[in-house]
Order: structure tokens, then sequence, then C-alpha cells
């Protein structure tokens, strides 16, 4: 039988065929195709203060056309402005790609921004979208555009390198304050208003700050002037027994300076930057550093040096948990800060037995009562230099606003300096 | 053509989340900050128990609202209550079509598309509101498993950010702020009048009101916890995270690794938010066939998406004078349209003069 044509069969296979191909349009980006090879990325982003003016450096990742496996280049692109959209509509106009930052894993902000309104510095990043808020944040030792310039042997891509050191893994091991764009916002515009950031220095790779107890990290700074951290050695540990009279030892001499010949540096961020109402506050130690990454953060391993019987150990904190609770008692805040942990040696200044090593995980109560005192140290440190800044990094206003909503407007102006704080540590040997 | 209880119950479920899942969470927090909830379980509240009861009317009669009106005003009467519906329904689609555009162009490009990559929406829409209520059950039959899909993965991955005390104290908000919330996002309710139009093209039997009225509290439920997920991840940030949900997966742990693979389920989520759109324009067609009495539903539907496409055309950079407009003008008409209209189909005439 022979088939009549039929107009609507053919409409209705017109219809899809267009609609079909302009579907392509809706989920895919095909009139805006961008050649990656004649585009740039930007990876990261420094900021400093230049009178008053922003300047923003640019980490930008350049594909290159090539058939082995390096093909990526990264350079550092430099605008500047009142804001920093302008800023990086300069540097877009440079890179010749649209200023979205999609890509951008880390902002790292420069010293000379402590005298700028931290979200007026970092404004543009929560305005319309216009990055994701997985972003990491970090302020640096000197300039920003210095920082990014710095070469890593860890990383070609130096933003990566510090990236590394700023990771949740270095979090969880209490030895930095892994910090994202939406994690300071929340602080910042919780009832606590105040935020914290690690904060980034760098040393010779190879090097080692002498004096230290296991806090300290770092070294030579790059230009050779000697220990780049040493003023904090110990410095929150004045309960440790003297934690910071020894320690280690790094490797110097040839080595750094070879090190350093070449250009490369190391990553460290041991120390915190904190800020309260966006202004900077000041900058906590390793110590204080610490006590806020066991209280804030949830730690997987931490190391905690103790000395006891005139022997220096560092015991592995495993389990780590902790709790800030806040009551308010005939109108006094009572803050009760609790941590437990279970805790193995990890190293001690004796010489090793081996039929003793597998005594390692039931340690002695007199090691244990040092790092109670050690770890009690360094939390009233931290919490000294909250009361000194009257900045609640430990988000107690927003505690005493959640949970104590009618003594808000009475203790909120002089919570920090009218509590009472009790502890309650717990550390225990992991068998 | 008809359509099967079953898939009014899908609709219910997932084209009631499916179009509160963009910009709705975002307007609770501006309104009332840490109550987000509450105020949406007003407005589900209010529609659930009038989808009950216009449910539990369609256990009464066979007819269709277009029949029970012409039963009480006569065929007059009925061509004009119609009408309204259908620039009742037009309105219910315009902003859910300005927030897909804009929601397209923010989260799917990384650079600033064309409007015209927008624009093939409106012949799928073109095709889709030339169709019956048959053809609107079959997508919500594809469309519900994909939907179930698709969030139950985001809401997994949306988990490991989310803090609890962010919604202490629990009733810090006044009461004023959260019923005023609850009438300026009245907008975002429409279904009671999807179930006003299907009223007679589905075979009522015993225990379906319940089934109905069920699925609409299922869908109400996930929009609940997408609300607690997306306040509980942002906290007092929220207010500016527009097109939440491509925003609450961003913190899961694997994305730092592999990427926002989180897209792809937004991919798929898309075209169950698409089909939820074009629902509205389905029933716009559909009114204003049956105002009119032209039943060329083709025609209807290729003017209708014509002039949608030119209004998007003209207002494209006014969307935030749109959203105003609806929040604080029109949500009147929404709350006569969703609530008082379908109560009222209760007094309508049920037996034939």
């Amino acid at each position: 039988m022979k088939r009549k044509f039929n107009p609507g069969t053919v409409l209705a296979v017109i219809y899809w065929l267009i609609f079909i191909a302009l579907a392509g349009l809706f989920f895919t980006n095909d009139f805006g195709l961008v050649d990656i090879h004649k585009t740039s990325i930007i990876t990261a982003i420094g900021i400093d203060m230049e009178e008053r003016e922003v300047q923003v450096t640019a980490e930008v990742a350049v594909p290159q056309p090539s058939q082995s496996g390096e093909n990526i280049k990264y350079t550092q692109v430099q605008g500047s402005g009142l804001t920093i959209a302008d800023a990086l509509n300069e540097i877009n106009a440079k890179t010749g790609f649209y200023p979205k930052l999609q890509f951008c894993k880390l902002i790292l902000v420069g010293e000379s921004c402590m005298d700028t309104e931290l979200f007026q510095v970092l404004g543009c990043f929560y305005r319309k979208n216009y990055s994701e808020l997985t972003a990491l944040v970090a302020m640096c030792e000197g300039k920003a555009s210095d920082m990014l310039a710095n070469k890593s042997g860890v990383s070609q891509m130096t933003s990566e390198a510090i990236r590394k050191v700023l990771s949740d893994e270095s979090e969880k091991s209490a030895n930095s304050s892994s910090a994202s764009l939406k994690k300071i916002a929340t602080s910042e515009y919780s009832y606590s208003h105040s935020c914290y950031m690690p904060y980034v220095q760098v040393s010779k790779p190879g090097t080692s700050q002498n004096g230290g107890n296991g806090d300290n990290v770092g070294g030579e700074s790059p230009d050779g002037s000697g220990g780049g951290n040493g003023e904090n050695g110990g410095g929150g540990g004045s309960s440790g027994g003297g934690a910071g009279e020894s320690g280690q030892s790094g490797s110097s001499g040839g080595d750094a300076g070879g090190a350093g010949q070449s250009g490369e540096v190391e990553f460290t961020a041991r120390k915190t930057a904190y800020f309260s109402r966006g202004d900077f506050k000041g900058i906590l130690d390793e110590q204080q550093s610490f006590a806020l990454d066991v209280l804030k953060s949830e730690l997987r391993v931490a190391v905690l040096p103790c000395n006891a019987d005139d022997i220096h150990y560092t015991l592995g904190l495993k389990s780590v948990k902790s709790k800030i609770k806040l009551s308010v008692e005939k109108s006094v805040p009572q803050v009760k800060i609790s941590v437990s942990a279970k805790a193995q040696i990890q190293g001690a200044r004796v010489k090793v037995e081996p039929k003793k090593v597998i005594r390692d995980d039931v340690i002695p109560s007199y090691v244990l009562d040092s790092a109670k005192k050690v770890l009690v140290s360094r939390v009233s440190s931290l919490l000294a230099a909250c009361r000194e800044s009257d900045c609640d990094l430990l988000g107690l206003k927003d505690q005493l606003y959640k949970f104590h909503r009618k003594n808000y407007d009475e203790l909120n102006a002089e919570l920090l300096t009218r509590a009472e704080v009790t502890y309650d540590v717990k550390i225990e040997s992991v068998t | 053509m008809r359509i099967s209880v079953r898939q009014i119950c899908f609709i219910m479920v997932a084209y009631t989340a499916a179009t509160k899942l963009l910009i709705y969470p975002t307007m609770l927090s501006w309104f009332c900050d840490g109550a987000i909830i509450f105020p949406a379980l007003i407005n589900f509240i209010v529609c659930g128990a009038v989808i009950w009861a216009l449910s539990f009317l369609c256990s009464k009669t066979d007819k269709t609202f277009f029949g029970l009106l012409q039963n009480t005003f006569g065929e007059i009467g009925a061509r004009i209550v119609y009408g309204f519906f259908a620039v009742f329904f037009l309105f219910a689609a315009l902003l859910p079509i300005f927030e897909q555009k804009q929601y397209v162009h923010n989260i799917f490009y990384d650079t600033v598309p064309p409007l015209g990559v927008f624009m093939p929406f409106f012949i799928f829409a073109a095709y889709a509101a030339s169709r019956k209520f048959g053809n609107i059950g079959r997508c919500a039959d594809i469309c519900l498993p994909i939907f179930a899909g698709t969030m139950f993965l985001l809401f997994i991955m949306a988990f490991s950010d989310v803090k609890a005390d962010d919604f202490l104290p629990m009733f810090s908000v006044p009461a004023t702020t959260i019923f005023s919330t609850a009438a300026r996002t009245a907008f975002n309710f429409v279904e009671p009048c999807w179930l006003l139009m299907f009223m007679g093209h589905f075979k009522y039997k015993k225990g379906d009101a319940a089934k109905i009225t069920l699925s609409y509290a299922a869908g109400a439920a996930i929009v609940i916890l997408f609300l607690a997920l997306f306040h509980g991840i942002y906290g007092p940030i929220a207010p500016s995270r527009t097109f939440a949900v491509a925003r609450i997966s961003l913190f899961f742990p694997a994305i730092e690794t592999m990427g926002r693979i989180d897209l792809i389920l937004l991919y798929v989520l898309e075209v169950v938010m698409l089909f939820a759109v074009v629902i509205n324009l389905q029933l716009a067609v559909h009114a204003i066939a049956k105002c009119s009495g032209f039943e060329n539903y083709v025609i209807i539907s290729l003017a209708t998406n014509a002039v949608f496409a030119i209004i998007l055309f003209i207002f494209d950079s006014r969307y935030n004078a749109i959203v105003t407009l609806y929040s604080q003008w029109l949500w009147i008409a929404f709350i006569v349209f969703t609530v008082l209209v379908p109560a009222l189909a209760w007094t309508l005439r049920r037996r034939t003069r």
C-alpha cells in the first residue's frame, strides 16, 4: 500500500530537529565556546593595599599547546583600582577572559590590608555570585604579590603549594586553621562578629627553626635574615616545663643556601590572623593557633609536645573532642571548656629501647598531667588574646544569643571579660 | 484527554518542590533570617488544606471546574472566570521563566552567554503547552524518579556542612514578620490551582483525596528539608546566596578533588524544573482555550510563548523589578486565586440544573 504524504509528520520531524539542535545551545555554550589555548584561568589572587587603592595580583594558568605533559604555564598578572572588581577588570583585559573567578581556589590577603576593613576588601567575592565561596582565604606575611611570586619545590603552581599547607588535612592535624570565604563570612556575620584565617609565611627550603618544640615550623627567611618565627618559640607554652628550649634543629648551611639560590621557598601557616567586626586584631602564635584548632576544628591527629620528669615527650593526640559550653548563673557567664583525647607517645628525647616501644601506648600519668597542663596553658593563652582584643573567636557571643537570648543584651558587651572559665581536660592513653 | 491520580500525586511531589529551589529560599532568608522554615510551613499548611478540600470535592462530583462554574454562573460566567485564571497562570509562569533564565545563565555558563541561548526553552514550552492533560501526566511519570534520585544525592552532598544551631533561637523572629513573609512569598504557591484545573479530568476513587494531600505533604517536606539545609549551610549569609539548589552541594568534600560533579545532578534536575515551569503555561493555554472557545491549543501555545519570549527579551534586565512587583503587589492576587477561589469551589452548584 502506498503511503500518503503527511505534512503533519514532516512538520513534527522538522520541529524536533530544530528543538534538538537548539537544545544544544541551552545545555552547552556552543555560541560562546572559548578556545582554551587562547585564554587563561585565574587560579589564585593576592590582594594588597597601595595608597587606598587595591592592588590585585592574579596567578594565571595559561594552557600551552604541547604534546608533552608540561602544558600549563603559570604567571602573575597585576591590576589595581578602587575596588577588587576594578583591578580584576584590568587583569581580565590583559588576559582576555571574562572576569569570573570560578577556578580561583585561593585568596591571599597581604599585610598591607590590615588597616582596611576585611569585608570591604573581600566584598567583591560575596557579590552576585562572583566566585564560589569555597575558595580558601589566608593572610600572608609581607605583600601578597610577593608571596604569589615565590617559587615552590612542592608544586609548579605557587598557589597549590600554599593550598597544601592550608588544606583540610593540615587543619585536621592542627597545623593550620583552614578558612574559606564562606567560613569567615558566616563567622563574621554571626553574633560573635569575629573571624580568623591562617597566616602564611615563607622560609628557605631545607631550613628549620632552632629552639622549636614541635610547634615551630619554618626556618631562615628567604632573604637570609635568620629564624623566620623564632620569636614565638615556646611562647605560649609557659607551663609546658620549658618546652621551647629543646627540639628540632633542622638542616641549614650549604643545603639551605643552595635552595635559596634556586629561588624556591617553603610555606607554612602555623599562625592565625584574627579579626573582629572586620578589623584586624592581631596574629595568634603557634600555640594559640593550636588551641584554636583543638577547640574549633575536627582533629584527627595532633601533635602536642610536653616535658615531664626532665624528658621531652611528643604526644600524638587522637580522637580529639572538644566542647565549649556557655551557661549563665546569676547573671555571671560561665564557660566550660572540655577537651578529651587519646594520646600515644610519638617521640621522646631518650634512647629508644625496642622492648619498651610496645608500651608507648600506655603513657605514665605524670606525662599525661604535663600534657594537660600544656593544653590548658595554650587555651588560656588563646582566651587572654581574645579578651585583650575583645575578639570572640570561640563564638561565645553567638552561643549567648542562641541559647541565652534573655541575657544577651545584658552580657554581650562584657561577656569575654566577665566570663568565668573552667577546664575539663581529659587526655588518656590510647589503650 | 485524562490524567491519572498517580500522575497528579507525582506532580504534587516533584513539581511542588522543583519550583521552590532557586530564589524562594534566598527570599525567605532575606525577609526573616533564621526563621526561614516557618513562613514556608504556613504556606504549605494553608495550600495543603485547600488541596485536601479540593480533592475531597472531587469525590462529590465528576464535573470539571469549568463545568461547576457553568452550572452556577452559566457559560459566560464560566468563561469569564477562566479568563481570569488564564491571566493568573500566565503571571504564575512569568516569574519562574525569568528565574530559570537567570539560573541557566549564572550556573551553567562560566562566561556571559547571549540571551539567545535561553530561547530554545520557548520551543520546548510551545510544544509542551500545546498538549493536553494526558501529556502533563506522562511528563510527571518521567520527572518523579529523576527528581527523587537527584534530590536524594544533592541532599547527601549538602549534609556535610550543615550547622544546626543557626536556627536558634527558634522563635526570635516576630510572628508578624513570619506571617508577612508567608504572604509576600505566596506567589510561589500555585499548586491548588493545578488541582482545580485537573478536577473532572481524573477518575476519583476512595482514598484519592488522602493520596493527593499526602503527596503534597511529601513535596512540602522536601522543600522544608531543603530550606533547612540551605540555611544550615549558609546561616547569616544565606540572603546573599541566590540559586540555592546550586549552592548546597558546594562544600561536599569530593568536589574539592573531583570538581563540580554536582553540576551533573543539576543538569538532570533542570529537566524536572523545566517541566515544572511549563505546567503553568500548559494550564494557561487550557484556560485560554476554555475562555475563548477557540480550542486549537497549538495556535494558542505558539502565540503565548511568542509573547513570553518578547517579554523576556524586553524585560531581561528588569528581573529585580519583576521580583519586587510580585513580592509587593501580586502576592495578593496569588492568595485570592490559590486559596480563596479553590476554597469557594465548594460553594459551586454540583447538580445540573
